[in-house]
C-alpha cells in the first residue's frame, strides 16, 4: 500500500532539460515543487571528471548513463501484422536515466525548427495540392508558430551556451550563417566552434557545388561563458568524448550544471532520486489529475505524491507510456485510426559516406560534439522543389565528426575483411585518413507508426511495456535516395583516394545499431482535442492541471535534432503556467 | 669589478623579469578567470571539477587531501608560485605532462600575467 505524502503545488516527473527548466521556473514563481527522477544523482565533479569519464566500455558499451532495460524497455515491431518482441538491450536510441537525463550525454546540437514544420500540412497543401500528401501520411499543423517561440528559443540558446553563427537576423541574411534559418532577433550567445579539417573540407566542397555551408549550432561553449542565470561554462576542449559522456570541462550545456542546481538551492524545491513514477492519478470525474504514485527503486517502497499541478518531463517515450498506463486520453488504434494517445510516433532517417584521403590527417580523436559544417539547402530551403522527387520533408547534410571513439571508430574502405590481419593493417592505414559526410532526414507521421501498450510483455513493476510500431515508408525511401545522391556528388567532387558511398536505406527499421535518440510524437500538440493530446501550451486536453513536456508533443519529426524546440517549449510552457494558468486554473485554450 | 657589474646587471635583469610578472592587471585578470571558473572556486575547501584555488600560492601541486589529483600532478614536485603557474597555464600538458586538467592553455602572455595578478589577490 502506497504511503500518501503531503500535497505540493507541483510534481515534476523526470529531471532532464524540460524538468530542470520547469523546476527552476516554478520555484522562481514561489511554488512548492517536488521532482521525481528514476535515475541517480550524478555530478560533474564526482562523475564526469577526468580520467574516469573517458571510459568507452562503461559509457558506450555498457550504457552507464542510460535507461536500464532489465527494469523497463519497449517492445517493437515494424507493422501491426507482426508480433512485437522486447528490446532487451539499448541500440537504436539511448534514453538517459540520471539527474540531467539525456541532456547529460547529448552532443549539444541545437536548432530552431520553423514554420516549415509547425505548418507542415498547410504549407504542402498550399504549394503542391492536397493530393501531394499520401493518404496514410497523418501530418498536421502543430498549432504554434515560429514567431511565438522565437523569444523562447533565444532564452534556451543563452541558458545552454549555444555556439553558432546567425544566418538571418531580423530578415537580414548574414554571410557564413544558415541563410535558410527563420529570422532571429539576435545572434547566438557564443561564436562558432573552431572548425576542424573535415568540416572545412566539406564546407569548401559544398560551397563549390553551390550550396550554403555554415557551422552547426551547438551547446558546446566555444569560449568560457556565464549564462544569464549565472551558471559558469568552461571552453570546449575538443576532447572527443561528447556524445554518450558527461562533459569533463563543463562546456556542454546541460541541466545538471545550469537550471537544476539553481532549483536545488531553493528551499521550496525537493529532488527525490531513484523514484520511479508508475501512474498519474485522476480525480473521480477524470477532469483533473491529483498527483502520481511512485516506487523507490532502492527498497521497493511505494508512495503517493499529491500535487495541484503534474508536469510530465520524462523521456519522450516514457511520457506517452505514463499516459497510456494512467488511462488519460483515448489510446490510438492504427487500424481503426481512432484515438489520440500513441499517435504519430516518428523517428529520423539518414545516409552516410566515408571518404579516405591518403596523406591527410584528420585527427578524429579531437573534436567537439558539434564539429560539423552543415548545409540546409534540402531542408529549411523552401525554394528546393520537392515535386520532382515526390517526398515531403527534407534533410540536411554535414561533414565533420562527433565522438568518433578511439576504440570503436574503425573506418576502412569497403571490401576490407571485417577481422584478421588484413583488417588490422587496413585500420592502421586508414584511421587518420577518413572523414564522414552524413545526412539527417525527417520522418513524416504515418497512420501505422504509433505506440500502444504491449499485450504480452511486462516491466519490473508488472505494468505492460510500451509497444512501438515503426517502419520507414516510401516517403523516407525517396528522400534517402535523394540524400545519398547529394552526399555522393559532394564526396566525388572532393576526389578522395577511396570512397564508401552513401546509399538510401530501404530495409526495415531495427533496434540495432545506434541511429538517433530523436523519438518524437505520441502525445502530439494541436489545435483541438479531436486531433491532438495537448494544446499549444502542452496542457492536456483531458486534464487541465497536467502538462506533458518534451519531443512527445511533436506532430512529426524534422531533419533537425529536437532539443532546440524541446527547450524552447519548456520555457514557453513555464511562462504559460506562471502568467496564465496560476491566475485562472483551467483550460488555456477552449476546446 | 667588471665581474661585480655583470652580477649586478643580472640581478637587476631578474628584478625586471619579476616586475614584468607583477605588472599584470588584476581587474582584467578577473575577466580572464572566467575561463577557469567553470571548474575552480576561490573559497576554502570547495572542490568542483577542479580543486579549490584558495591559498594556491603557498601550496605544493597535488597537496589538497580531499581532491583526487592525477598521479602526474602528485609526482610533479611543483610548488605553485607566479612563475610556475605562469608556465602551467601557458601549456598545462607541456609543464606537467599527463595531468588531467582539461584545458588547452592560455596563449597570450599578458592575459596570463593579468590572470596571475588577479589570482594573487583573490586566492588569499
Amino acid at each position: 500500500m502506497a504511503t500518501k505524502l503531503a500535497e505540493v503545488d507541483v510534481v515534476i516527473v523526470g529531471l532532464g532539460w524540460t524538468g530542470g527548466i520547469l523546476a527552476k521556473e516554478m520555484t522562481e514563481a514561489g511554488l512548492k515543487v517536488v521532482a521525481l527522477e528514476r535515475g541517480a544523482m550524478r555530478t560533474p565533479e564526482n562523475d564526469y571528471a577526468l580520467p574516469n569519464i573517458r571510459d568507452e566500455l562503461r559509457y558506450v558499451v555498457r550504457h552507464d548513463l542510460m535507461q536500464n532495460t532489465a527494469r523497463d524497455t519497449i517492445t517493437v515491431r515494424n507493422n501491426p501484422q507482426q508480433d512485437s518482441l522486447p528490446m532487451r538491450r539499448l541500440g537504436s536510441f539511448l534514453p538517459g536515466e540520471v539527474v540531467g537525463g539525456s541532456a547529460v550525454h547529448w552532443s549539444g546540437h541545437t536548432w530552431r525548427w520553423t514554420d516549415m514544420e509547425f505548418k507542415v500540412r498547410s504549407n504542402y497543401e498550399e504549394r503542391y495540392g492536397k493530393k501531394f500528401i499520401p493518404e496514410d501520411m497523418t501530418i498536421q499543423d502543430w498549432g504554434i508558430s515560429y514567431a511565438e517561440l522565437e523569444p523562447y528559443y533565444d532564452k534556451f540558446e543563452r541558458t545552454a551556451a549555444v555556439s553558432g553563427k546567425a544566418g538571418n537576423i531580423a530578415g537580414t541574411i548574414r554571410e557564413g550563417g544558415n541563410p535558410f534559418e527563420a529570422p532571429r532577433e539576435r545572434d547566438y550567445p557564443l561564436p562558432p566552434l573552431t572548425p576542424i579539417l573535415a568540416s572545412e573540407m566539406f564546407a569548401d566542397a559544398a560551397r563549390n557545388t553551390g550550396y550554403h555551408p555554415f557551422p552547426r549550432p551547438s551547446a558546446n561553449a566555444s569560449e568560457a561563458y556565464t549564462n544569464p542565470d549565472g551558471s559558469k561554462f568552461g571552453a570546449c576542449q575538443y576532447c572527443g568524448y561528447c556524445q554518450r559522456f558527461g562533459c569533463e570541462a563543463n562546456a556542454k550545456g546541460s541541466p545538471h550544471m545550469t537550471v537544476i542546481p539553481i532549483a536545488m538551492a531553493r528551499p521550496n524545491f525537493e529532488l527525490r532520486t531513484n523514484s520511479w513514477v508508475t501512474k498519474v492519478l485522476k480525480d473521480s470525474d477524470g477532469k483533473r489529475v491529483t498527483g502520481v504514485t511512485y516506487t523507490n527503486v532502492l527498497n521497493g517502497e511505494e508512495f503517493e505524491q499529491p500535487a495541484a499541478i503534474v508536469l510530465l518531463c520524462a523521456y519522450a517515450i516514457n511520457n506517452v507510456h505514463l499516459l497510456l498506463l494512467s488511462g488519460i486520453g483515448t489510446p490510438y488504434d492504427p487500424v481503426a485510426q481512432k484515438g489520440i494517445i500513441g499517435k504519430n510516433y516518428c523517428y529520423q532517417t539518414g545516409a552516410s559516406a566515408t571518404l579516405f584521403f591518403e596523406g591527410k590527417y584528420f585527427n578524429p580523436f579531437m573534436n567537439a560534439g558539434g564539429s560539423f559544417a552543415t548545409i540546409d539547402d534540402f531542408n529549411t530551403n523552401w525554394a528546393f522543389d520537392r515535386a520532382p522527387h515526390e517526398f515531403v520533408g527534407g534533410y540536411n547534410v554535414s561533414g565533420g565528426f562527433n565522438t568518433p571513439l578511439p576504440i570503436g571508430y574503425r573506418p576502412v574502405p569497403s571490401g576490407t575483411p571485417q577481422w584478421g590481419s588484413e583488417w588490422k593493417r587496413a585500420t592502421a592505414k586508414w584511421y587518420q585518413t577518413a572523414m564522414l559526410i552524413n545526412a539527417s532526414g525527417s520522418v513524416m507521421a504515418n497512420r501505422y507508426n504509433c505506440y500502444d501498450l504491449d499485450p504480452t510483455y511486462r516491466n519490473a513493476f508488472g505494468q505492460p511495456l510500451m509497444r512501438m510500431t515503426f517502419d520507414y515508408k516510401a516517403n523516407e525511401h525517396k528522400m534517402g535516395t535523394h540524400a545519398a545522391q547529394t552526399i555522393n556528388a559532394i564526396a566525388k567532387s572532393m576526389n578522395p583516394t577511396k570512397l564508401n558511398p552513401a546509399s538510401a536505406r530501404t530495409d526495415p527499421w531495427t533496434v540495432v545499431p545506434y541511429q538517433s535518440t530523436h523519438n518524437t510524437g505520441g502525445t502530439i500538440m494541436g489545435t483541438n482535442p479531436r486531433e491532438s493530446a495537448v494544446n499549444k501550451f502542452l496542457q492536456s486536453w483531458d486534464c487541465h492541471n497536467l502538462f506533458v513536456v518534451g519531443a512527445n508533443v511533436f506532430a512529426h519529426n524534422s531533419a533537425y535534432n529536437p532539443t532546440g524546440p524541446v527547450g524552447a517549449l519548456a520555457y514557453w510552457t513555464a511562462d504559460a503556467i506562471k502568467n496564465r494558468y496560476l491566475k485562472n486554473p483551467g483550460p488555456l485554450v477552449s476546446a | 669589478m667588471i665581474k661585480l657589474k655583470a652580477v649586478t646587471t643580472a640581478f637587476l635583469l631578474s628584478l625586471l623579469v619579476t616586475t614584468a610578472h607583477a605588472e599584470g592587471d588584476a581587474v582584467r585578470g578577473e575577466a580572464r578567470f572566467q575561463e577557469c571558473a567553470a571548474c575552480h572556486r576561490l573559497d576554502t575547501g570547495t572542490n568542483e571539477v577542479g580543486p579549490s584555488l584558495h591559498g594556491v600560492f603557498s601550496r605544493k601541486a597535488g597537496e589538497l587531501a580531499d581532491f583526487r589529483y592525477s598521479p602526474a600532478m602528485k609526482r610533479s614536485r611543483v610548488t605553485w608560485s607566479a612563475e610556475t603557474l605562469e608556465k602551467y597555464i601557458a601549456d598545462p600538458q607541456a609543464f606537467i605532462p599527463a595531468n588531467r586538467m582539461p584545458y588547452a592553455g592560455m596563449s597570450n602572455a599578458s592575459d596570463r600575467a593579468d590572470l596571475i595578478a588577479y589570482l594573487q589577490k583573490a586566492t588569499k
